[in-house]
């Protein structure tokens, strides 16, 4: 199984149908080791390799990764692995190394990383917010994990983990949520800091340390002991749902008090990609991210939404480069990104009044 | 497993990674434990994590019989050596853990076969907090009922 495999198969009716407006993707993240054996950052080589193929050989055998992918990093080249990273199949870390593999499931929902910084991370990934039937199905393959492979599991302590931040449920559930109307109404950083106090993490389009381009935000527990899987989903929707109320009061605001200016700025970033000649990826992520808006509001049509969603994946650099077929310098990609938009754009629509 | 990071405030290596928004713009800040120490980044609950592994714990070295773990490592790297440094370093993680976590007890899911002991824990804590409660309010039917139960869920988590 490839990359390439992964990304010819692109037009699963699930991924397409399944945006929202505001929450972008669901996402369970447990955190997983095995007992008795060395973390991965700190296992010898020939250890972690034994590790990785016991894990990979048990995983194989889940039916919910039948006849799916399996990606060892040292046999992957470097551009299909940054195109891992920017699906967000696997971590930034991950394809940094050798040592790590990803066992992906036939329809991409399901994936776990192995040797990250745990043994196993599973995660659960899918469109739109879907709290529960995300967690329901993380759940059913931690427990497939548990009766194939023995966990590190203390009464104590939950489950034992490589970091501290992660020890107890292992549970990292997050929302990646678009917010235009608060970034645009400079709100931001409020909103940063409540869910900040109240134990929840902000983060970029890529994880820790990523730029927030496209007025993209990753929202994820940051606790992980002394609080059941059912306390940590139930603060997680809580503050979701409140964000995308909060999101949609700003944007009605936005319209409502700058009317025609509004409108034009959404219509200009339509403009630019429709014609630009470059276009950096960032440019391109916060043009789009308007583009969301503008179908959001009516401004385009909604049914719209699925191709600027597919576009801001599109624009990535890897993603760029291995449609190109070949590797490309910074002024290069943002020549071909710059066309891709300017194609898929072609037919779309003018920009016009939102039907609020 | 990946390149290690140096420290953006001098050469050594970083082993506090912090991620800040502001403005819509995310930076993010590789320390060593020295500077991240003297502090700098004006969110303080991403820096009680460095503050925690700076702060001064037991100077005896302490090593994991199972894989060769030292307290040094950890100090170095923030992340442990194998399950077993838990039983390990546990104590000396407790600091640490009380900053950066809820509880110091789990409450959650056990793997398939393992009794639940997390889910046991979580309805002793509501039990009892529900006996508080009952005996504030003087209702002593309710509270006898409930100290029955507290007594149970003890007596399930320690069968001794």
């Amino acid at each position: 199984m490839s990359v390439q495999e992964i990304l010819a198969d692109d037009h699963d009716p699930d991924r397409a149908s399944g945006a929202q407006a505001v929450v972008l993707s669901t996402r369970i993240r447990l955190a997983r080791n095995l007992a008795g054996q060395p973390f991965p950052g700190w296992a010898k080589a020939p250890q972690r390799q034994e590790i990785a193929e016991r894990c990979i050989a048990a995983l194989e055998a889940l039916p919910r990764f039948r006849r799916g992918h399996v990606l060892r990093m040292s046999q992957q080249a470097d551009l299909d692995r940054a195109v891992l990273v920017e699906r967000h199949l696997v971590s930034k870390e991950l394809a940094a190394g050798q040592a790590g593999a990803a066992v992906i499931s036939r329809d991409q929902t399901c994936s776990v990383m192995v040797n990250e910084e745990d043994h196993l991370r599973v995660q659960v990934l899918r469109p739109g917010w879907h709290l529960r039937g995300t967690w329901n199905l993380a759940e059913q393959l931690d427990d497939a994990l548990a009766g194939a492979l023995p966990l590190a599991f203390s009464d104590r302590l939950g489950y034992l983990t490589a970091c501290p931040t992660n020890v107890g449920t292992g549970l990292r559930a997050s929302a990646m949520v678009h917010l235009p109307g608060l970034c645009l109404a400079g709100q931001m950083d409020k909103v940063t800091r409540a869910l900040n106090q109240d134990g929840l993490a902000v983060r970029g389009w890529l994880g820790e340390g990523t730029e927030a381009a496209g007025n993209i935000f990753q929202v994820s527990n940051q606790q992980t002991l002394g609080l059941s899987e059912d306390d940590i989903l139930k603060h997680l929707g809580y503050w979701i749902k409140h964000l995308v109320e909060q999101e949609w009061n700003a944007r009605r605001k936005l319209a409502l008090d700058e009317g025609e200016k509004f409108v034009d700025r959404l219509a200009r970033s339509f403009g630019v990609l429709r014609h630009a000649r470059l276009l950096s990826s960032s440019e391109a992520m916060n043009m789009l991210s308007h583009l969301r808006l503008a179908c959001d509001l009516g401004c385009l049509p909604e049914g719209l939404r699925d191709q600027v969603d597919r576009l801001l994946i599109e624009g990535q650099p890897a993603h760029v480069q291995v449609r190109h077929g070949s590797p490309l310098d910074s002024d290069g990609r943002d020549l071909r990104r710059a066309a891709i938009m300017r194609e898929a754009l072609r037919a779309f629509p003018e920009v016009g009044a939102p039907t609020l | 497993m990946s390149v290690p990071l140096k420290c953006s405030l001098c050469a050594e290596v970083a082993t506090v990674h912090l991620s800040q928004v502001v403005g819509g713009k995310v930076t993010k800040v590789h320390l060593c434990e020295a500077c991240a120490g003297k502090g700098g980044a004006a969110d303080p609950a991403v820096f009680q994590l460095a503050d925690a592994l700076n702060a001064p714990g037991p100077a005896a070295e302490l090593t994991c019989p199972r894989c060769g773990f030292t307290d040094v490592d950890f100090r170095k790297r923030g992340r442990l050596g194998c399950p077993e440094c838990w039983e390990t370093f546990g104590g000396a993680l407790s600091p640490l853990l009380a900053k950066v976590q809820h509880e110091p007890a789990h409450v959650g899911r056990a793997p398939v076969g393992v009794a639940p002991a997390g889910q046991l824990r979580q309805r002793l804590v509501a039990a009892r907090a529900a006996l508080a409660a009952a005996v504030a309010a003087e209702d002593y039917e309710q509270a006898a009922r409930l100290r029955d139960e507290v007594a149970r869920l003890e007596a399930a988590l320690n069968p001794a």
